[in-house]
């Protein structure tokens, strides 16, 4: 996920990653504070417009939610046969819409439906808001993100290594498949034992290689004089500006405005 | 004259240490799981501002006697270490690695774990972040190190995109980045292809002019270390065997092979001119230039009043009459929507060929060669293997037909014993298991390696893997060979070893496809050459027709072998045949000087 940043001038990219964290900190509260499907339908709505409107592939964001699409209608049913009407305080939440098996048993009730809909929009909640913050911000940003946070700079560097190394272990494990597919191996192929042997070809050739180039970036590492020092110096510093200040406090309120509704019964089903 | 005897150095060190100097004197080291010394009697003293060459045999001790410039050993590889390295005047025991790193910059072979920023600019800031140096200072370095290796420009450039050559460079400038006395550099160029070798070269010896650097390089590369370096170490068995000017070195045939380094062609072709007892004097040649003037002006030619009848010279060794085995039908294939790998390939070729495939890295050779065996599938255009296009036939099906050695044999060896390793292919394609037992042994005796079956794959050395590799791919008894560059990271008996086996393959009568950069291969074994460039066949015939096309080889960047970039220079002076390799060459000479040469 954290290398998908796609550059871009909109206003989301040019927020300081603190503003954008605070955001996102709030958006989730507020996803999970309110029962009502409203409140949560409008979240995605407004997640959905931003996102349209920083330029950045949608197809990502439909990629991943597409294969969740069953779990969405499993959830809707679960929930809607499982809750009975008594749990619910709002009269319109203890409507039955019909039942499942005769003589009145396994009620489907519209409480129930609708927190099914507020789990999904949660889910949907997370993808949109991880999304926004993942395409706007570049890796280097969330990186110095931690330095601020104190955490040790080692950290940040097995982080940004880690991910500066996914496509070369993709492209390893490519060219291994390709090696043992040209010897013959079906990978992937068969039954599910089957299928499962058939990576060993491709797993101990991969984790071989992975030790090897442990030791040398070992090697590398401290050649370039990783460790000389207790820290390192911080090229591009994070800066928060006017406008990071303003959306970072109104965000900060609605989070506390939402918190005090909730905790009044705003909003429940 | 020549010096004929080596010179052995155990003598005192004479160099004084100052800035930018070396001084090693190792009594002995040991690894620590190892059974024996790799280091033993190593003794040697290199003053500031040197271009070191260091060669030798795979395994003796290069990289070792380079790790210990830098403090990784014995800090990071601890062992049994006696002795002592001052480099840049620090004694190599009493400081950290990070320390020394400051002074001594080490580049290693691979790449890839050598970079580790996202962009390029971050990955050269790594090393001076790392010391703590102002952000002024950094960015200031980063562009100096980039400038320095041609790299400007590049800064926010994502690194997993760059070409290796670029990759490579970039390993030297977040070293460079530092501001190193010493530059140590551990085969850089062996992934490379000859031009981006070259380029290294180039550019090391700019770096030290400019920049008064001490060079420390180790490598296989014959040409270019007589070129470009002061000095040539040999190491053998973990001490220096020998020392000297590169080109006392390599005019010397005989003393190269004995320390086996691969004599330049040049040197060779001297020599057989000498032995075959054609000119007892022959003064000592060391580059293109030199031979050539001489030859020229020692050798009778007529001058050349019949160039019309030079053309059908050419041996016409086209295969013909044989079945056609491969055939590619304007074969494209896209990357992505926009980019094209290839473009319009039409090719035939023939039962029993032996093709080499020549090109810069990412011409297409590779890619070309991956639709053989179903690995990619053509965009547009057909593929025919014995007849069969291969839309319909599956990758696993392909490999009954098409044997297919990757270049990193790493990538393919998974069983604990080299029988069980060879086999998989087999049990692969359904054989049972008696044809198995027969198959496998045999495979394992044609490479040499039956004796030690039941070894480990990973306790061989990487020349023996290499062989497993091509054993692997026999045993599946396919009638068409395709080899990825098979000598890549040898050393030279390394591969002569695999050239002799390879032209084995072939008198067996396989059809064999072998992509390389190594010219030499091309112009000895194959009797077809096919240059790619952009993606597209820029040349294709036999090697005698293809290495005197000199104009499309320098816009593909291929160059052609000595023997032939020689040839070509000597047909001004009426040599009338096309020599691509040094016996065709020689041979030629001697029938010009006996005045044997026939008009007609």
């Amino acid at each position: 996920m954290l290398i998908e940043y796609y550059p871009s001038e909109s206003v989301i990219h040019k927020l300081d990653v603190r503003t954008k964290s605070i955001c996102f900190i709030t958006i989730t509260v507020i996803s999970f504070s309110f029962f009502s499907p409203l409140v949560n339908l409008f979240l995605v709505l407004s997640l959905w417009i931003i996102l349209r409107n920083i330029n950045t592939p949608l197809a990502r964001v439909k990629q991943i939610i597409r294969p969740l699409m069953p779990v969405f209608i499993i959830m809707l049913l679960i929930t809607g046969l499982t809750y009975s009407p008594e749990k619910f305080q709002m009269k319109i939440s203890k409507e039955i819409l019909f039942y499942l098996l005769p003589n009145k048993s396994l009620p489907f009730c519209l409480g129930g439906l609708f927190y099914g809909i507020t789990l999904v929009c949660r889910i949907f909640v997370m993808v949109l808001a991880s999304s926004i913050i993942t395409f706007s911000t570049p890796i280097e940003d969330f990186l110095q993100l931690m330095k601020k946070m104190k955490l040790p700079y080692q950290m940040a560097f097995i982080i940004a290594t880690g991910i500066r190394f996914i496509p070369t272990m993709q492209k390893k494990s490519e060219m291994i498949q390709e090696a043992q597919r040209a010897r013959g191996s079906q990978i992937g192929q068969g039954g599910i034992i089957k299928s499962i042997k058939s990576y060993i070809p491709v797993l101990i050739p991969m984790i071989v290689d992975s030790l090897r180039m442990s030791d040398n970036l070992a090697i590398a590492m401290l050649s370039r004089g990783f460790g000389a020092m207790k820290t390192t110096t911080d090229l591009d510093e994070i800066k928060m500006h006017k406008c990071d200040y303003i959306i970072s406090l109104l965000s900060l309120l609605i989070l506390i405005a939402a918190l005090r509704a909730s905790s009044q019964n705003i909003g429940a089903l | 004259m020549i010096t004929k005897s080596p010179i052995i150095t155990q003598s005192p060190v004479l160099t004084k240490p100052e800035r930018g100097s070396v001084i090693v004197e190792v009594d002995h080291y040991k690894y620590s799981n190892a059974v024996a010394d790799t280091l033993k009697g190593l003794n040697f003293s290199i003053s500031k501002g040197e271009f070191i060459g260091l060669m030798g045999r795979t395994g003796a001790g290069k990289t070792t006697s380079l790790m210990l410039l830098n403090g990784l050993i014995p800090h990071f590889f601890e062992g049994d270490f006696k002795g002592k390295v001052l480099a840049n005047t620090m004694n190599t025991q009493r400081y950290r690695i990070q320390t020394l790193a400051r002074f001594i910059g080490l580049v290693m072979q691979d790449t890839e774990t050598q970079i580790f920023g996202i962009t390029v600019e971050k990955d050269v800031a790594f090393g001076p972040s790392n010391l703590r140096y102002g952000k002024e200072k950094i960015h200031e370095l980063v562009g100096k190190s980039l400038k320095a290796v041609g790299l400007s420009g590049y800064e926010k450039r994502i690194t997993t995109e760059l070409s290796g050559g670029e990759k490579q460079r970039l390993t030297i400038a977040g070293v460079l980045a530092m501001e190193p006395e010493i530059l140590v550099l551990d085969e850089p160029t062996s992934e490379l292809d000859p031009e981006g070798r070259l380029e290294i070269y180039k550019l090391l010896s700019s770096l030290r002019k400019e920049n008064e650097v001490t060079i420390i390089i180790s490598g296989h590369d014959s040409e270019e270390m007589l070129q470009f370096t002061d000095k040539i170490l040999v190491l053998e068995h973990g001490s220096i065997c020998w020392q000297g000017k590169p080109g006392e070195l390599f005019s010397d045939v005989k003393l190269t092979e004995s320390f086996g380094i691969r004599p330049t062609e040049v040197s060779e072709i001297r020599d057989h001119l000498s032995s075959n007892g054609q000119k007892e004097n022959l003064p000592v040649c060391n580059s293109i230039d030199q031979l050539v003037e001489y030859i020229s002006q020692s050798y009778c030619f007529k001058p050349s009043s019949n160039l019309a009848l030079n053309s059908t010279a050419i041996k016409n060794s086209s295969q013909s009459d044989r079945p056609v085995v491969i055939k590619a039908v304007d074969l494209n294939f896209l990357y992505t929507s926009s980019k094209s790998a290839l473009r319009n390939i039409n090719l035939e070729i023939h039962k029993g060929e032996f093709v080499a495939l020549i090109g810069k890295n990412g011409a297409g050779k590779t890619t070309f060669s991956k639709h053989l065996n179903g690995l990619l599938r053509p965009s547009f255009g057909d593929v025919f293997i014995n007849g069969r296009n291969i839309k319909t036939v599956s990758t696993s099906e392909l490999s009954k037909e098409v044997g297919y050695v990757f270049q990193n044999p790493d990538h393919q060896i998974f069983s604990s014993t080299l029988w069980d390793e060879v086999e998989y292919g087999l049990k692969n394609l359904g054989i049972s298991e008696n044809d198995r037992k027969t198959r496998v042994m045999e495979a394992l005796k044609f490479v040499g390696l039956e004796e030690l079956k039941e070894r480990h794959p990973f306790t061989l050395g990487k020349g023996e893997r290499q062989k497993l590799a091509v054993a692997t791919i026999l045993a599946m008894e396919t009638e068409i060979l395709v080899i990825d560059e098979p000598t890549t990271g040898q050393d030279w008996e390394g591969t002569k070893r695999m050239m002799t086996m390879m032209e084995k393959l072939h008198k067996r009568g396989h059809t064999i496809l072998a992509i390389t950069h190594n010219m030499r291969l091309a112009a000895e074994y194959a009797n077809r050459v096919i240059v790619f460039a952009n993606g597209q066949i820029v040349l294709d015939g036999p090697p005698e027709e293809v290495f005197y096309e000199q104009e499309k080889l320098q816009k593909a960047s291929v160059t052609p072998p000595e023997s032939a970039i020689i040839g070509n220079r000597l047909r001004s002076y009426g040599l009338e045949d096309f020599p691509v390799t040094i016996s065709a060459l020689v041979d030629q000479l001697c029938q010009k000087s006996h005045g044997e040469i026939n008009v007609n």
